[in-house]
């Protein structure tokens, strides 16, 4: 580039140059995107012919027997739903609580505001075991919830919140300023604007934000080994310990001898489980834009 | 949506209430609940001793908890735990705050090699010297001339930590071929290279090798590796797997223990590839 700029007259050799340059930028952006898609693929591959095999409705219906190498996942599967139940009942209000706060009543600039965005990308960026640690003193210990499904919920929901936050907050500032000037000329309601016009708009936000917090919440270990624990008995309320299906991969590739294969299907099952959620907060959060939208 | 979250408040305010009776106290049918956390490698035996037991004893609950062996001693030292899980011996400290340690199985692994590999046993300071690679050939170490083909476990693996107890290593001091998962793609690769080493629970390797597996136990620090030398405490890779109490236990901890250390039991205890009790209880 430099070149054609400072030599116009020799202008061959550096189109020539240029083109070479082009191509080689061109191979390198095709090259990585086609590396994180096979790694991807890659991994989905080794997931679905490992584990497909052991993988059937008895699977998924009943009781896991001998540590995991026999039998199913049925109470884990609850246990883990239960869980991320749990997790977006607590997200989610508080979620778009804080993000219109800090969208709509709080400048750029304004002191508060920044203390509080500051912290969200601090804690957006904390290990998960710490996360674990603090759910196990504040919600087992301090609120004495114990091992439960509670404890382990909420824990996960002081992971995704700083995520769906910052994500709800970006799809609130985005909507353009006048759209809130028209609601003022229309002297309606701020609670009106707000929930006729701003949540909508922000709804495709929150839904990002949302998917991957609930990524990040399925495929957590760290933080739930020590709040909603190891227990693979069907839970009957959510004061019961209950194990998570990641746990579950990580002891049955790490604990227990014999139960690689069953980790193959219980890691594929997570991995359709997180597609599917991931699907249905998608078509929800349409469904609910289109609700709220509407006169 | 609000009906989503009414429903969930429902099934959570359900959920404190079904509770109730557990807190409230001592009738007959009031749950009794036994909170066990600690060693990983424990877990999933206890766990399954857990449902056998109650089974057993209707309206009891075994709830199991993991987290580490150091974990484990301290919830029983704290009172957090009915009962600790340590992979482990105490240490005098844990041992004078009035811990006791008591095992329920053994746990023992041994180096395997193939069948028509002649070598009789290794001593602790040859095996470091194969793990690490100063050793290639297995005439360095009294065997042919052939070249050496060294299996580890991968990373996280009980075997692995009680392996490297016992030679003093560091996982990354490890120059191994071959990365394996399980114990039965240890006998496999071991089975399918004359030229082999590697190790795994004795229990499979004895089972495997009586079922005509061509592989073979060898001895450590002349210690044949046998389940009854790690019965008897002799073998030297070989820990004992410790329920933890402080003081002496009493009432379903005690019942659970005693269970827990019973021929009833040793099905399962084999089945994860530990090695049961013997016949006194050491």
């Amino acid at each position: 580039m430099a070149d054609a700029l400072t030599a116009p007259v020799a202008a061959t050799p550096a189109r020539a140059d240029g083109a070479l340059r082009e191509t080689a930028a061109l191979v390198a952006v095709w090259g990585t995107a086609a590396l994180i898609a096979g790694v991807f693929l890659w991994i989905l591959g080794e997931l679905v012919w490992n584990g497909v095999g052991a993988l059937s409705w008895e699977y998924l219906t009943s009781a896991p027997r001998e540590a995991g190498r026999a039998g199913g996942i049925a109470p884990i599967l609850v246990s883990t739903l239960a869980i991320l139940g749990v997790c977006l009942a607590a997200t989610v209000p508080i979620a778009f609580g804080s993000a219109v706060f800090l969208a709509e009543y709080t400048s750029d600039a304004g002191r508060f505001g920044r203390v509080v965005r500051t912290s969200l990308d601090v804690l957006a960026g904390v290990p998960s075991i710490v996360f674990g640690l603090f759910g196990n003193a504040f919600f087992c210990r301090t609120l004495g919830l114990g091992f439960s499904i509670l404890s382990g919920g909420l824990t996960l929901a002081c992971m995704a919140l700083p995520l769906v936050i910052r994500s709800t907050e970006e799809g609130l500032r985005a909507v353009p300023r006048e759209y809130r000037m028209g609601a003022a000329a229309l002297a309606l309601s701020r609670t009106t604007t707000l929930f006729r016009l701003l949540l909508p708009a922000a709804v495709p936000g929150l839904t990002a934000g949302l998917v991957l917090g609930i990524g990040r919440a399925l495929a957590e270990t760290a933080a739930l080994i020590f709040t909603s624990g190891y227990v693979d008995r069907m839970p009957s309320s959510l004061l019961d310990s209950g194990r998570a299906l990641s746990i579950h991969v990580y002891d049955l590739s790490m604990n227990v001898a014999g139960g690689d294969r069953n980790a193959y299907a219980s890691a594929l099952v997570l991995v359709g489980l997180l597609l599917l959620v991931n699907g249905v907060a998608g078509a929800l959060s349409a469904l609910w834009r289109r609700r709220l939208a509407a006169p | 949506m609000k009906r989503v979250f009414l429903a969930i408040g429902m099934l959570a305010l359900g959920a404190c209430r079904s509770k109730d009776p557990a807190s409230g106290s001592s009738g007959p049918e009031a749950e009794r609940k036994l909170v066990l956390t600690g060693s990983s490698t424990i877990a999933p035996l206890a766990s399954e001793i857990a449902k056998r037991f109650e089974a057993k004893h209707p309206g009891v609950r075994v709830d199991i908890q993991t987290g580490g062996s150091a974990r484990g001693i301290s919830d029983a030292l704290a009172g957090l735990a009915d009962i600790g899980m340590a992979s482990r011996e105490l240490n005098p400290d844990e041992a004078a705050n009035g811990l006791t340690a008591i095992p329920i199985a053994k746990d023992g692994i041994g180096l395997i090699v193939h069948r028509d590999n002649a070598l009789l046993g290794l001593t602790r300071q040859q095996l470091v010297s194969v793990y690490t690679g100063q050793v290639t050939n297995w005439r360095q170490v009294g065997g042919k001339d052939a070249r050496l083909t060294v299996v580890n476990k991968a990373e996280g693996r009980a075997t692995l930590e009680l392996f490297l107890h016992f030679t003093g290593l560091k996982s990354t001091d490890i120059q191994a071929s071959v990365v394996i998962g399980d114990n039965a793609q240890g006998i496999k690769t071991v089975a399918g290279n004359p030229d082999a080493i590697g190790y795994v629970s004795i229990g499979t390797a004895e089972h495997d090798a009586s079922l005509g597996t061509p592989i073979r136990l060898i001895s450590v620090d002349g210690v044949a590796a046998s389940l009854a030398t790690v019965g008897d405490g002799t073998f030297p890779m070989s820990r004992a797997l410790n329920l933890v109490v402080k003081g002496q236990p009493n009432g379903l901890a005690r019942d659970f223990i005693e269970y827990s250390r019973s021929a009833e039991v040793h099905d399962l205890v084999k089945a994860e590839f530990f090695v049961p009790l013997g016949p006194t209880g050491t």
